[in-house]
């Protein structure tokens, strides 16, 4: 008991000392996450409305497809893709393997599925109206587009959290196809699981408090949103 | 009286059923047509295909003295026809943003949106909403909001999906009173209803559709009309 009181002591002061090797992991974590996030959620999102709005050849197994991708270990994604980076890989030349672009592939990977089928829901969900009467009003389809985002929003912004929230807590994929090489590609995850394999606990405590607080703000920050837009319904 | 817009061999399939089979419809410029027929006898079917919102399986629409395809019609149809839904869908905003969604669309300055949308909302008498957040409005005040909305598009023609469902007689009488000035502004106007007496007065054409087809196509003798706005000013 008192070791885990004397490695949380030790990791507040990590924490609050500015130590640049903790700092560097969190900021590459949340970079690389953040990323990920960026370039796969704009094309789920249209992805997504497609899928809602439009009836169109293998609509049905689009969406099965996701829904079961939503589930796939991390650590499978990371084997794939560590293979397809791989020197001797279909895709070796491109000298991927093992740094922070490669991680941000299978942080794709991985929230693109997740992205999609719960966007999906929630554009499903929508008005068909909403759409109807923008178009009506004469709005381009694009724009259209944009008004259903804004109808929906809240479903939508709880797919992007949900995304952010599975890629920047995973750890198979990143300490495959990253390494956990240190200053270049180690993150929160794969630096938590190093150090309490070599019983270091006072940087695992540390970056989990990160982790945590992360998410705690993330929850309260929709919870507030959601809460303002039922307010005025 | 000179034709707006004519619709030609408009037919339409659902699931391999045959929903709407119509040979030619014409709406006349500055004129109101009531559509007539029960539930699911493809009065809103019709409407959203006229506005350009729904693809029927064929038709061929003469618009602006020039025989189009869908392909070509369908951008038209959509930037000049309205369509309200039984109950209007109202953006997650303010009553004046609402109004003034069309406008932005349109590429108006900030400046004339706003003056426009004070006008307009004025002329429906529903400046005292216009900060009010849409969701929070009564059946009745969203469809006013929904016709103003409309209205200061000045589109060539305002399809009206049973515009008084739903509605107590109090809202039903303002409603009706609004339809009655669009009409009198030139507004060419297409109403669907199945309550006879609320809007009846208003239409110079009577149409009925029952399964898919136009039985009846008939002007509205004025002695009719007269007779049914007693009625209604009675029942009101």
């Amino acid at each position: 008991m008192s070791d885990i009181k004397q490695a949380s002591i030790a990791a507040f002061e990590l924490l609050l000392s500015g130590d640049q090797t903790i700092w560097e992991i969190i900021s590459l974590s949340f970079s690389v996450s953040l990323s990920a996030i960026a370039i796969a959620s704009p094309l789920a999102l249209i992805l997504a409305f497609f899928l809602a709005f439009f009836q169109f050849p293998l609509r049905r197994a689009l969406i099965a497809l996701f829904n079961t991708f939503m589930s796939v270990p991390a650590v499978v994604i990371g084997l794939t893709l560590y293979l397809l980076l791989s020197r001797s890989g279909p895709l070796g030349e491109l000298k991927l393997l093992f740094t922070d672009k490669a991680m941000i592939i299978g942080q794709i990977l991985l929230s693109f599925p997740l992205l999609v089928a719960m966007a999906h829901a929630a554009f499903q969900a929508a008005d068909r109206r909403a759409w109807e009467t923008a178009i009506t009003l004469g709005a381009k389809p694009w724009r259209a587009f944009f008004t259903l985002m804004f109808e929906v929003r809240f479903g939508l912004i709880a797919a992007v959290v949900a995304g952010f929230g599975r890629v920047i807590a995973e750890i198979g994929c990143s300490m495959m196809v990253g390494g956990n090489i240190l200053h270049a590609t180690r993150n929160i995850p794969t630096a938590i699981a190093l150090e309490t394999s070599k019983g270091e606990f006072a940087q695992g405590i540390a970056l989990g408090v990160v982790l945590l607080i992360m998410s705690l703000s993330l929850n309260a920050g929709i919870s507030l949103f959601q809460g303002k837009g039922e307010l005025r319904t | 009286m000179s034709g707006l817009i004519d619709y030609q061999g408009i037919k339409i399939s659902l699931s391999g059923k045959l929903i709407l089979d119509i040979d030619h419809l014409a709406v006349k410029a500055h004129q109101c047509t009531l559509v007539t027929g029960q539930n699911g006898s493809g009065k809103t079917t019709l409407f959203k295909i006229m506005s350009g919102l729904l693809r029927p399986d064929s038709i061929q629409v003469d618009y602006q003295g020039l025989q189009m395809s869908w392909k070509q019609a369908k951008p038209l149809l959509q930037r000049d026809i309205i369509y309200l839904h039984q109950q209007p869908y109202l953006f997650d905003a303010s009553v004046a943003d609402n109004v003034a969604y069309g406008l932005y669309r349109r590429g108006e300055s900030k400046n004339s949106v706003q003056k426009k949308v004070c006008q307009a909302l004025d002329w429906a008498n529903l400046s005292h909403l216009a900060q009010r957040h849409a969701k929070q409005l009564s059946g009745g005040e969203k469809q006013r909001v929904a016709l103003t909305r409309a209205r200061i598009l000045a589109p060539s023609l305002l399809l009206l999906d049973e515009p008084t469902a739903s509605m107590d007689n109090e809202a039903k009488q303002q409603t009706a009173h609004l339809l009655q000035r669009l009409k009198e502004e030139g507004v060419c106007v297409v109403i669907s209803s199945h309550e006879s007496h609320t809007v009846d007065h208003l239409a110079d054409h009577h149409l009925c559709i029952e399964h898919g087809k136009i039985t009846v196509i008939e002007p509205v003798k004025k002695s009719a009309k007269v007779a049914v706005l007693n009625h209604a000013k009675n029942t009101l």
